[in-house]
């Protein structure tokens, strides 16, 4: 036995979280219950939001043992109306790190169901106790699930698992974990509260470990519309994803074995009867734009062989040579190598060509990404210094990395489609705002959608001053995919823009009561860390949140200035009704008067035209 | 013969009075009608800023340029200054008609029970300021007069003009402390003299030196301590002792740049008040303490101050220093950078000042 010898082991991936669960944002009891209270919320308004079902969210935290200390056990339970999970996937969506349904490319809160999964592994670590699901699809039946994870295997283990009858479909969830609420407990309600704000279509209560209940009804009606599950944008690409992207628009040639005849002259709706070459032929061209894929190449085939369906099952196809024009096979019946001429014109040709080398570059880019049509494809060819008809089968290596790097710096592609985005939109907006902060002053804006690497994004903002906000302002409450921000606000870039803007431009002094709700949408958010805390200044994001910030500091500003004008003008009315009646008495006695003069004419006209300027401003006169 | 001549002296103070009064009432009557007619009151101040002050030479005076400033009810900024200029007519009003005299100081504490609102004293002298630029008339005409009291000794006669004095006669050479010169005074009718020459000192301790010493006598004069920069009640007395009584005033100061400056004042005014003018006296001379009479006399000295130097530079500028005794002492002063007081003199024993030194400058000043 030699001691040199490296032991090699695979860890899972339970085991791999496990050791890096400060990765994840469970670093400690205060900020371990904060988050997994986050993941259970987000997945349940995740799934709601899915299916176009209003979400009714009710959070639990309750302590196992209310009289001990902090850091103590608690249970979170989180419920939702949301369409429940098949009793089949319960175990593996539960008790599997990475396993989860979002892995599509459209914007949701989470992105791979990782966090409630790391969030049962630490409840599971810290008091040993297993989760327990309750889901119910149908509104009828409920599973309930007590699950453990095998750390080591990545695998589920089911404690227990019972049914019941029950009247509302949805999914609970419930774990036991080693928390800090005496800490956390701010950051938790914030947490409730600005969700709420961001998700006005949501009733989310919670149920404190104090017994103190805080109740966020919905107050909008409306669900946004759910996002949609869209193509790459060129922008957003890597070498590694055309070569994928490659490989599923190729096809093989098929075997033609007695199936696929079979297939062949049912869809060309000859199943019964035997048909002349040429008759086959003709029934297929006329059928031609009905037929799928494997369909035509055996069709194509046929044509360059000019054999019906008993000669070609005596056949087996063994080259097609499209740069010499030639088709190979082997005849069974000779028992030789033969080979036909193919004649380039024909559209047969073309059908062979393209199932051989691929679609060409132009189609390839038409057909399997976002914003490019047949000009913009033609024009980006010349651009990367392609032929358009480029076949992508035939792609070198170099020539890969040459179109990643083309598609990367081609700058006449549209903007990337934000279809695959949902954002809250203005009107929920401002609701929200005005219902949270009851402000004098409000305004919301959602910026056109634009890209960084290819990531469509759209930026919202609303700005509030006044009413009851609290002095001491702007206050920032940043948004990322409906999740609010509460951590590590110090390095993020809406901070970073807010603090750039020089206030007093907008005539905002001093201490305002003054807010900014910045709500950044994006199939993908550049965090800077695991924790989904702080986003990371691309400068497209910054720009964007740059004109949203101006846009909404201009309305600001001019409401500000009407406000000052307004409060001038008031100011100026009370000037006049204390001192003209002063200077009446004064002058009455002065010019040896008895009646003081009517001065109240001047002080009613002036209240009528409070917002007119004064005509004479210590105007000198010269040379009087 | 006496009470005809009293009377007439009580005629014309009368008049005075009844033209002041009928000037307030016009003005009064125009805010008045402003205001019934629906028109937001409004009146044009000359400008006091630097600016608009420039010297007149042949006024040989500093007063104040074309420039005016319109100061409407209208503009919120100069709405509370309006009411505030209202009220101190108003109340100059009451005062001149009730024969009643007021400090600065009682101004600004009247205001109190009428609800018109002064920061401060100096905000209700800075009105006081206002209402003399645009009645063009000093504010001892309103009977309203400074705190600081400069005094009088020496051969007049007075006949009082204010209330419950009328007709009452005095010679200011009764009480050897002499007599302060308050608005009594001032607006007394002065009656006759047997003095020759006035002689303005700077110090109140000169001043009792010179009564003990007799020089009104001696000298045939009457003496005045300013108390430091003449007040205005102070210049007006100057003046009608020179235009009146036909007196020659000269003054006496410390020998530095303030002091030479104090006689300036009583020459030709100050930019300060440079929207009156019937507070100069041309013809009086400054006959010391000359910056040349330091080494003449071999008085004892003390250095200039950084701000005596400033002082000198500043009146550089001045156009009336840029010529004649004023321009040469001043040079004098920048030459020594040292100063002299009056009291030096003692140096040379007490009466030294009044023995020597004065006999010597009365002499010169006749050829000034």
């Amino acid at each position: 036995m030699s001691s040199i010898k490296e032991q090699f082991n695979q860890i899972s991936p339970s085991e791999f979280f496990y050791s890096n669960r400060d990765l994840a944002g469970f670093s400690n009891p205060t900020r371990s219950l904060y988050t997994a209270v986050r993941e259970f919320v987000e997945n349940a308004l995740d799934a709601c939001d899915q299916k176009g079902i209003l979400p009714d969210v009710h959070l639990i935290i309750k302590a196992v043992d209310p009289e001990k200390p902090d850091p103590k056990p608690y249970i979170l339970t989180v419920k939702d109306n949301g369409p429940g999970i098949d009793a089949d996937h319960v175990p593996l969506a539960f008790g599997t790190v990475l396993y989860g349904s979002k892995f599509g490319l459209k914007q949701a809160r989470g992105m791979f169901g990782l966090g409630a999964t790391m969030a049962i592994l630490y409840g599971q670590i810290t008091t040993n106790k297993p989760v327990t699901v309750k889901s119910s699809v149908d509104g009828k039946i409920q599973d309930q699930f007590e699950v453990l994870l095998d750390i080591q295997k990545n695998k589920p283990v089911i404690v227990k698992h019972t049914t019941k009858e029950v009247s509302k479909k949805g999914l609970s969830i419930s774990i036991c974990l080693e928390g800090d609420y005496s800490k956390a407990g701010n950051k938790i309600r914030d947490y409730v509260y600005e969700t709420s704000l961001i998700t006005p279509y949501a009733s989310i209560t919670f149920d404190d470990p104090k017994g103190e209940k805080f109740s966020h009804p919905r107050f909008v009606k409306d669900i946004p519309p759910p996002p949609t599950i869209i193509r790459p944008h060129p922008h957003g690409i890597d070498v590694e994803r055309i070569r994928r992207m490659i490989v599923e628009s190729q096809f093989e040639i098929p075997n033609i074995d007695d199936a696929m005849i079979e297939k062949v002259r049912k869809d060309l709706g000859l199943s019964k009867k035997s048909l002349s070459f040429t008759a086959i032929m003709e029934k297929a061209k006329k059928k031609w734009k009905n037929l799928p894929r494997q369909v035509r190449v055996v069709i194509s085939l046929m044509s360059f062989l000019k054999m019906d369906f008993e000669k070609l099952n005596k056949i087996k196809i063994e080259d097609i040579d499209v740069p010499n024009k030639k088709l190979f096979y082997w005849d069974f019946g000779d028992s030789q190598s033969k080979s036909v001429e193919m004649d380039p014109e024909s559209l047969y040709y073309k059908q062979l060509t393209n199932t051989v080398q691929g679609e060409p570059l132009t189609t390839f880019l038409t057909k399997r990404f976002q914003r490019i049509g047949p000009n913009t494809a033609v024009k980006f060819a010349e651009f990367a210094g392609f032929k358009p008809e480029k076949r992508i089968g035939t792609l070198t290596n170099q020539e890969l990395v040459n179109l990643s790097d083309s598609l990367q710096k081609f700058d006449d592609f549209m903007a990337p489609d934000s279809s695959c985005l949902a954002p809250l939109g203005e009107e929920p907006l401002e609701k929200g705002i005005k219902k949270f902060f009851n402000p004098d002053f409000t305004a919301v804006v959602q910026r056109p959608a634009s890209a960084y690497s290819g990531f469509p994004f759209i930026i919202e903002m609303g700005i509030a001053y006044g009413g009851e906000i609290k002095s001491g302002g702007p206050h920032v409450y940043r948004y990322a995919n409906r999740i609010p921000l509460l951590y590590d606000e110090g390095s993020d870039v809406v901070l970073k823009v807010v603090n750039e803007t020089d206030w007093g431009r907008y005539k905002i002094k001093g201490e305002p009561p003054f807010i900014i709700v910045s709500h950044i949408c994006s199939t993908r958010i550049p965090y800077k860390t695991a924790g989904k805390e702080n986003v990371a200044d691309r400068p497209e994001i910054e720009r964007e949140l740059r004109l949203a910030l101006q846009f909404l500091s201009r309305k600001l500003a001019s409401y500000m200035s009407k406000r000052g004008q307004a409060e001038m003008a008031k100011k100026r009315s009370n000037l006049y009704a204390k001192y003209i009646p002063m200077i009446a008495e004064f002058c009455t006695e002065l010019a040896g008067k008895k009646k003081e003069p009517n001065y109240k004419k001047i002080l009613d006209e002036e209240t009528a035209i409070e917002s007119k300027k004064p005509e004479e401003e210590e105007n000198q006169i010269e040379n009087q | 013969m006496k009470t005809s001549k009293s009377k007439e002296r009580s005629k014309k103070a009368e008049e005075k009075q009844k033209n002041i009064l009928e000037m307030l009432k016009s003005h009064g009557a125009k805010v008045y009608d402003d205001l019934d007619n629906g028109r937001f009151p409004k009146f044009s101040i000359p400008s006091r800023s630097v600016s608009n002050i420039v010297y007149d030479k042949q006024l040989r005076q500093y007063i104040l340029g074309s420039n005016s400033a319109l100061r409407s009810a209208k503009n919120s900024a100069q709405l509370r200054s309006f009411t505030q200029l209202m009220w101190l007519a108003f109340f100059a009003n009451r005062l001149t008609q009730e024969k009643k005299s007021s400090t600065l100081r009682d101004v600004y504490y009247s205001s109190q029970a009428f609800a018109v609102e002064f920061e401060d004293q100096s905000e209700s002298d800075n009105i006081i300021v206002d209402l003399e630029a645009v009645t063009s008339k000093p504010r001892e005409d309103f009977h309203i007069y400074p705190e600081e009291r400069s005094s009088i000794f020496g051969d007049l006669n007075i006949e009082y003009t204010i209330p419950g004095y009328e007709g009452k006669t005095m010679n200011l050479s009764n009480h050897p402390d002499g007599y302060s010169i308050g608005p009594s005074l001032t607006t007394a009718e002065l009656v006759d003299t047997s003095a020759e020459i006035v002689i303005a000192i700077e110090k109140g301790g000169l001043f009792t030196r010179f009564v003990e010493e007799q020089i009104d006598k001696k000298f045939k004069s009457i003496i005045i301590n300013t108390g430091g920069q003449a007040p205005r009640s102070t210049r007006t007395l100057l003046k009608r002792l020179h235009d009146e009584m036909r007196l020659p005033v000269i003054v006496l100061t410390d020998g530095d740049v303030y002091g030479e400056h104090i006689a300036m004042v009583i020459k030709s005014g100050s930019a300060n008040a440079a929207h009156l003018r019937e507070l100069t006296v041309p013809d009086a001379k400054w006959v010391g303490v000359w910056a040349t009479d330091i080494e003449k006399y071999k008085l004892p000295t003390i250095p200039m101050t950084e701000s005596d130097i400033k002082r000198c530079y500043d009146l550089q500028k001045d156009p009336r220093y840029e010529s004649g005794i004023w321009k040469k002492e001043l040079d004098v002063f920048l030459r020594l950078k040292r100063k002299a007081e009056l009291e030096a003199f003692s140096k040379y024993g007490l009466t030294n000042i009044t023995d020597k030194y004065l006999p010597q400058k009365l002499e010169l000043a006749k050829s000034l």
